[in-house]
């Protein structure tokens, strides 16, 4: 019986190398002739094209004013085209008194219903097209059939459908985006769900709230993000129900929506926030805490340049660099932390803010600061690192920052 | 001997097939890719990544040393990039030239006092400079680590994004680059971990204000046979392995990766010797073990132009270290193979690394040989041996002109006629006398690295100064 290296051996190069060559030749040929077609039919189309785009540039008022019988273009796919490419980048860029003549000659003309037909019975492609086109019109008859573009097997349908409503930004698309998730759970990646939710939540935030409550798992926390994002000072009070969540995402949103200055509960919390176990709940504190601009803050802002995270530290002293409060008591804290870390992180926001000069000059003229002490202070500034450990312990932070309150 | 004549010639034979018909369905599989993708982009657009305020920020870091001709452009072109959240740190690795007087002029550098904490082992930092003019930008200025990676550590240690994307000094983004190289992060944050963007060749085309101006074919063949050699092993090779999940080379020119996860695999190896397929390489180790569900994707459409080298000594050069880099990271991770916990990764994409790329030199010449040989001896008829060579060569058009076509139906960057016809032109002639010096040169690569002979040659560049118009 012949052995399997003997058959491979009898079905040797020579069996179809001739074939194989033809074939090869012929696939050589074929992609030639495809680039080269390929060229010479593009560049008629965009000659015609363009021609055509400047002929109707042309009659531009007349084909907006609707004087310019539609039936001239509709009717002709390779027109109609046209006109609507033409029309939407026009209404991208337009201010609200053309927008609002342009989206009037879009539902005159009929396109937009022709796209709401199309985003509701074509499948695949064509029906993707037509959601993303909707979008554009940012027209609200538009918004029932981008819903239903959400419920689409296909993923990529979904996502241009949810991408259309994001730029309708108004409540109802959110209204219709929520109740999707409400029904479906995560079924897109997350964050261009977010980004449209930010988008149509914008103006009425508080509709988050319930499917906040409501929602589980990965979703929730992907709803917290985006209340995080929106939230207002009106929201405040119901926020402080995630302040104590066991997701920790949420607790992180919280404190991100509490960045409005509003009520001392809200520094309150923020301060016990910043004390959190998890890191980024810390930052989105700090960073909350910084926009403050309260003299408050500050225990908790020194507390986060001595973090144990590098990117607390950072933001901790960049909001303490920002704070309206007078640098040289805030250094003489940061370097009797004695935290070489903490140190670093001040001196970097400080120099990042170019206010080396300023920190220097408040140094020499602070009459709070006894002359050693200043001496002391300056001769860290200089070199950027800590003094040999005669200095204050660290717990002064904590009693300078309550005189700095 | 003529027995084993036979038996070899069978080999080379079967071998260059199969390496072909691999290629082949890399080429099929990128087709198919690229078109997705292009419908992708067109129904969703870059400007919601431009708008959202949760784009996460990205460190850019740019090692540089002695680029003094280039370095204005290249930075200036990344302060110029589209994208929310920024930073762009320079690391001057001890320029003996005036990189850093270049930029300190350019960008109004101030010394700063920043936090440095040289988590990744690099060598000391003489300075930190932050621009008055740009603060996103910060400049490192450090001893010379006599590699790339000890520079781009510098700048790891230096990065406070969640995201690093790593750029030559030498090169020039597109505007909207980290746009489209994000969108699969943006898509899938928790799972891509790192994606690769393309890299394209400069020379011939114009910059102005740093940006690119107007993209023209080179002059020098050599410089057009290096253009389709990209074409091939990014618009072929890198989209098809990349949708298979099974990238192994991110290109040390351009690419995006999770700033956590480059610090845990201890960052750049300091002695890599290509030390971009490295990090890759470990990366996947390290998500492997961990049994973790990831994703390393390649973008085709995110484009980084580059210099390539314009004269042969140069091009032998880069493609002996090439060689040499390939045949260090594959020995280094031979541990990998054809293991149950390394996935495709041991079972397909290194088997297909060490037998496809790293021998190919090796038996291409071998072969040639012996086919020569058996001709000789009559083993071979004359008329197969140029059947066969006539097979090869028309094989490997079809992948070449297969990658031509590729860009032209998606990118299509090269817009001039007379740059098309050269670039299929030389789809057939760059098979002979090329290939073979190509092979040459890898060869001799791999004696290098077996001697232990891993010095970094320079090559003779023009810088970007010599592409810009005012």
């Amino acid at each position: 019986m012949e052995s399997g290296f003997e058959k491979l051996w009898r079905l040797g190069p020579a069996a179809f190398v001739l074939k194989a060559i033809v074939v090869a030749a012929a696939a050589d040929a074929l992609l030639l002739a495809f680039v080269l077609l390929r060229r010479a039919y593009r560049k008629r189309y965009f000659a015609r094209r363009d021609a055509r785009v400047f002929e109707l540039r042309q009659k531009w008022e007349e084909l907006i004013s609707g004087q310019l019988p539609y039936n001239s273009w509709r009717k002709k796919p390779f027109d109609r085209r046209i006109v609507e490419a033409m029309v939407l980048d026009a209404f991208e860029a337009a201010g609200p008194v053309e927008a609002a003549r342009l989206l009037k000659f879009l539902r005159t003309s009929g396109l937009i219903e022709k796209r709401i037909f199309e985003a509701r019975n074509l499948t695949g492609w064509r029906r993707l097209r037509a959601l993303v086109a909707l979008g554009r019109t940012r027209a609200p008859e538009g918004i029932p059939a981008l819903a239903e573009g959400l419920r689409d097997a296909k993923a990529e349908t979904r996502l241009a459908a949810l991408r259309g409503l994001a730029r309708m930004a108004c409540p109802q698309a959110a209204e219709e985006i929520l109740a999707w998730v409400g029904e479906v759970g995560l079924v897109v990646p997350a964050l261009p769900l977010q980004s449209a939710l930010i988008q149509c939540c914008a103006e009425r935030p508080q509709l988050l709230l319930p499917y906040v409550q409501n929602a589980v798992g990965t979703l929730r926390e992907v709803l917290g993000r985006v209340l995080g994002e929106v939230a207002t000072p009106s929201l405040a009070l119901d926020l402080l129900q995630f302040v104590g969540d066991d997701l920790d995402e949420l607790r992180a949103a919280a404190a991100r929506a509490l960045v409005h200055p509003q009520s001392g509960l809200a520094l309150d919390v923020l301060n016990e926030l910043a004390s959190d176990p998890i890191w980024f709940v810390r930052l989105r504190a700090i960073v909350s805490l910084g926009k403050h601009s309260d003299r408050r803050a500050m225990p908790a802002l020194l507390r986060g340049l001595t973090d144990s995270n590098r990117l607390v530290r950072l933001r901790a002293a960049e909001a303490l660099v920002a704070a309206k409060a007078d640098m040289a008591p805030i250094f003489s804290q940061v370097v009797a932390s004695r935290d070489r870390y903490g140190l670093h992180a001040y001196l970097t926001a400080v120099e990042n803010a170019d206010l080396l000069g300023k920190l220097e000059t408040e140094l020499q003229e602070s009459t709070s600061i006894e002359p050693g002490e200043k001496q002391r202070l300056h001769n860290v500034l200089r070199a950027g690192s800590l003094p040999a450990p005669d200095a204050a312990a660290p717990e002064d932070i904590l009693k300078t920052a309550a005189a700095l309150r | 001997m003529i027995r084993l004549l036979e038996i070899t010639n069978h080999a080379v034979f079967w071998y260059y097939l199969a390496s072909n018909i691999a290629y082949l369905v890399m080429l099929l599989v990128a087709l198919r890719t690229s078109a997705m993708h292009q419908r992708h982009l067109e129904s969703h657009g870059l400007r919601w990544i431009r708008d959202t305020p949760l784009a996460p920020p990205i460190s850019i870091i740019t090692p540089a040393h002695n680029e003094e001709a280039s370095i204005r452009i290249a930075v200036g072109n990344l302060l110029q990039l589209d994208y929310p959240e920024l930073e762009v740190i320079v690391v001057n690795d001890g320029s003996e030239d005036r990189t850093l007087e270049e930029m300190r002029e350019e960008f109004h550098l101030r010394p700063v006092r920043a936090v440095y904490v040289a988590e990744m082992k690099s060598a000391s930092v003489r300075g930190l400079y932050r621009s008055s003019a740009n603060p996103r930008l910060l400049v490192v200025d450090k001893e010379p680590g006599g590699s790339k990676a000890d520079a781009v550590n510098a700048g790891l240690n230096m990065a406070t994004s969640p995201y690093v994307c790593i750029v030559d000094s030498d090169s020039v983004l597109e505007r909207d680059a980290l746009l489209r190289i994000m969108l699969p992060v943006l898509a899938d944050p928790q799972g891509v971990v790192a994606v690769g963007g393309i890299i394209r060749v400069l020379n011939g085309s114009e910059i102005a204000k740093g940006q690119l101006r107007r993209v023209r074919l080179p002059r020098k063949s050599i410089e057009v046979i290096q253009v389709i050699e990209y074409l091939r092993a990014f618009l072929i090779g890198r989209e098809a392995w990349g949708q298979g999940n099974m990238l192994t080379i991110i290109s040390g020119a351009f690419g995006v990766f999770r700033t956590d996860l480059v610090r845990a695999v201890g960052g750049y190896r300091a002695n890599a010797i290509g030390e971009d397929f490295d990090l890759v390489a470990r990366m996947h180790r390290h998500l492997r073990q961990k049994k973790v569900d990831y994703r390393i994707h390649f973008v085709p459409d995110p484009m980084c132009w580059t210099e390539v080298p314009s004269d042969l000594k140069s091009l032998g050069r880069q493609r002996a270290r090439w060689q040499k880099g390939l045949w260090d990271v594959l020995w280094s991770s031979r541990d990998m193979l054809f293991r149950k916990r390394y996935g495709r990764i041991g079972w397909i994409a290194l088997p297909y690394l060490w037998l496809f790329e790293l021998a190919a030199p090796v038996v291409e010449i071998a072969g040639l040989g012996t086919i020569v040989l058996a001709a000789a001896l009559g083993v071979l008829s004359r008329g197969f041996f140029l059947q066969f060579l006539l097979f090869g060569y028309a094989f490997a058009t079809v992948i070449s002109i297969g990658s031509v076509l590729q860009e032209e139906v998606t990118y299509k960057r090269y817009n001039d006629w007379q740059d098309v016809a050269r670039l299929v032109s030389y789809c057939f002639l760059e098979h002979f006398p090329y290939r073979q010096m190509h092979m040459v040169w890898r060869l001799r690569g791999m004696w290098q690295y077996l001697r232990g002979d891993n010095t970094w040659e320079s090559l003779k560049r023009k810088g970007l100064e010599s592409a810009s118009v005012p």
